[in-house]
């Protein structure tokens, strides 16, 4: 079994948001996890946009979601810069949310061999240092 | 039609190297001579300048105007296309556009970058958010990330994409301009055995970061012809697609722009896949050569590898691929890379190969591959034929 980071000993730097996507991270203080929502065409999006990628108006909503998904394709990180340099293998996941939108994010608490397509995953926070967090999936177990 | 009234009546290129002493203005301005050699165009009648964009000029929004100047080029129509990797091939179709709208008549495109020894971008990345924050490490976490999604939708043989490798890199040992430390033969072993940054992408699937510079100059077919241009490359048929997709929030990362770019490229053109003599792809990564494949229609969906295995795509093969040896094994000179690729296939086109020749000297197409989006494949997909013989 090939052990993998998890990046909790990174020292990210903190995400400086626009205003469009502060409410996703304003939520994630709480560890709620927000995706916008087109209300006209009954569909999410991800990452945050200034307009719906399906018909380009405003007047988004902000969703809550559960973070329930599945891995849509991943990739172990071998070689990384700073501030990931030595923190190395770790786990890169896009996650097909239940709500059909796909997130890249950390894969966590999981070996190399736990990973494949398809796989269920939850979210789980990471903490940055201004209190905010980085949604990360592990494995359903 | 504007496209196939120009012709591209010459190319120049300087020698790709891991690092440039040389100022990206010094590059240029052996692009430009030796252009104006091999041509007899002179400099006053050059009144159209496109540039790709560059690393090196990151951030300075005067960037055409100042290479402009620093060449004395007195023009009536000057611009940067910034379609990153598509860029290169994106000056031209750009180029026909203005002469048949009459803004100018010949015109310098112009493809040079010293990233490796200038690179200007902004040291915060605008994906912070969303890409930095997480340890992605940019195009082979993408091409990772493609990759793993290949493999489960189709099965993946690394050995098939290993054969790519080899067979680019023994063409960059043909090629006096490709840069020095690629110049050595590799194995599909030392493919599968080189390291791993992004895994399943190793070391040996990625291009390395050089500096260099390109260029070819295109009139209008008749000025071609007043001028006595002996040699003439004639571009059939173009198709350029950005964000293919992009009101999708989920979509199969194994298909690209491509498809649809290609489509438009060879219905234009009037040609079909079998009267390709040569392939030049844009190669940042060899799967990208794969998907390109597979898009354009030389094979079905899925069925690369076995294509791969069955083709061979030497300089004297089936479908001579990156004559060259591509970007992969000739250096990539940053967001320029893409002219590597272009120029190859108007050196073909003219019969200019020595060494590498390929015998069907018609039809060569030559593809772009421009920026990477967050969760995506290629920003932009460009595709372009061209032929020697309109």
């Amino acid at each position: 079994m090939t052990k993998l980071n998890d990046t909790r000993n990174v020292e990210r730097t903190p995400p400086a948001p626009l205003n469009h996507t502060k409410p996703f991270w304003e939520a994630t203080r709480d560890k709620r996890l927000l995706l916008q929502y087109d209300p006209r065409n009954g569909k999410y999006q991800f990452f945050p946009r200034p307009v719906s990628i399906y018909d380009g108006k405003g007047d988004l909503e902000w969703r809550e979601v559960s973070g329930e998904g599945v891995i849509f394709s991943y990739t172990i990180q071998v070689r990384a810069r700073p501030p990931f340099q030595g923190h190395e293998p770790f786990a890169l996941g896009i996650i097909t949310l239940k709500e059909d939108v796909n997130i890249m994010a950390n894969l966590v608490n999981c070996e190399r061999e736990d990973l494949r397509i398809g796989l269920p995953v939850r979210l789980c926070w990471l903490p940055l240092s201004d209190g905010a967090h980085l949604p990360a999936f592990e494995p359903v177990r | 039609m504007s496209l196939q009234d120009c012709a591209i009546v010459g190319y120049a290129e300087t020698k790709i190297v891991e690092k440039s002493s040389r100022d990206i203005w010094e590059l240029s301005g052996e692009v430009l001579g030796s252009l104006i050699r091999g041509t007899g165009i002179e400099k006053g009648e050059i009144d159209g300048l496109i540039l790709s964009s560059s690393m090196t000029s990151a951030g300075n929004v005067f960037w055409s105007q100042a290479v402009a100047d620093q060449l004395a080029l007195d023009v009536n129509f000057c611009q940067t296309v910034d379609i990153g990797g598509c860029s290169p091939l994106g000056t031209v179709a750009r180029a026909a556009m203005a002469i048949d709208s009459g803004m100018c008549h010949n015109v310098l495109c112009l493809f040079a970058d010293t990233q490796a020894a200038e690179d200007n971008r902004p040291r915060r990345p605008i994906r912070q958010e969303w890409t930095s924050a997480i340890g992605y490490l940019g195009p082979p976490t993408a091409f990772g990330f493609i990759s793993k999604r290949y493999e489960h939708q189709y099965g993946l043989d690394y050995a098939a994409l290993g054969k790519l490798a080899v067979t680019q890199r023994n063409h960059a040992i043909l090629n006096d301009l490709a840069v020095e430390k690629l110049r050595k033969p590799i194995t599909v072993d030392d493919y599968l055995n080189s390291r791993m940054i992004a895994e399943p992408i190793r070391l040996l699937d990625c291009v390395m970061v050089c500096d260099g510079a390109s260029g070819v100059l295109v009139t209008s077919r008749r000025n071609a012809e007043a001028k006595g241009c002996t040699k003439a490359v004639v571009p059939l048929g173009y198709g350029e697609r950005t964000h293919y997709r992009a009101a999708q929030s989920v979509f199969d990362i194994t298909e690209t722009g491509h498809l649809v770019a290609g489509q438009m490229a060879f219905r234009q053109s009037g040609t079909k896949l079998s009267d390709v003599g040569s392939f030049h792809p844009y190669d940042d990564f060899i799967i990208a050569i794969l998907l390109q494949l597979e898009m354009l229609g030389f094979c079905q969906r899925g069925q690369g590898c076995a294509y791969i295995r069955e083709t061979d795509f030497s300089h004297t093969g089936d479908l001579p691929l990156n004559t060259g040896g591509g970007q992969i094994s000739a250096g990539q000179a940053g967001l320029a890379g893409g002219g590597t690729n272009l120029v190859e296939a108007v050196r073909q086109l003219f019969g200019e190969g020595g060494a590498r020749q390929v015998a069907n000297r018609k039809i060569a197409v030559v593809t772009g591959i421009g920026g990477i989006p967050y969760t995506r494949n290629f920003a932009t997909s460009s595709v372009m034929v061209l032929t020697s013989n309109a």
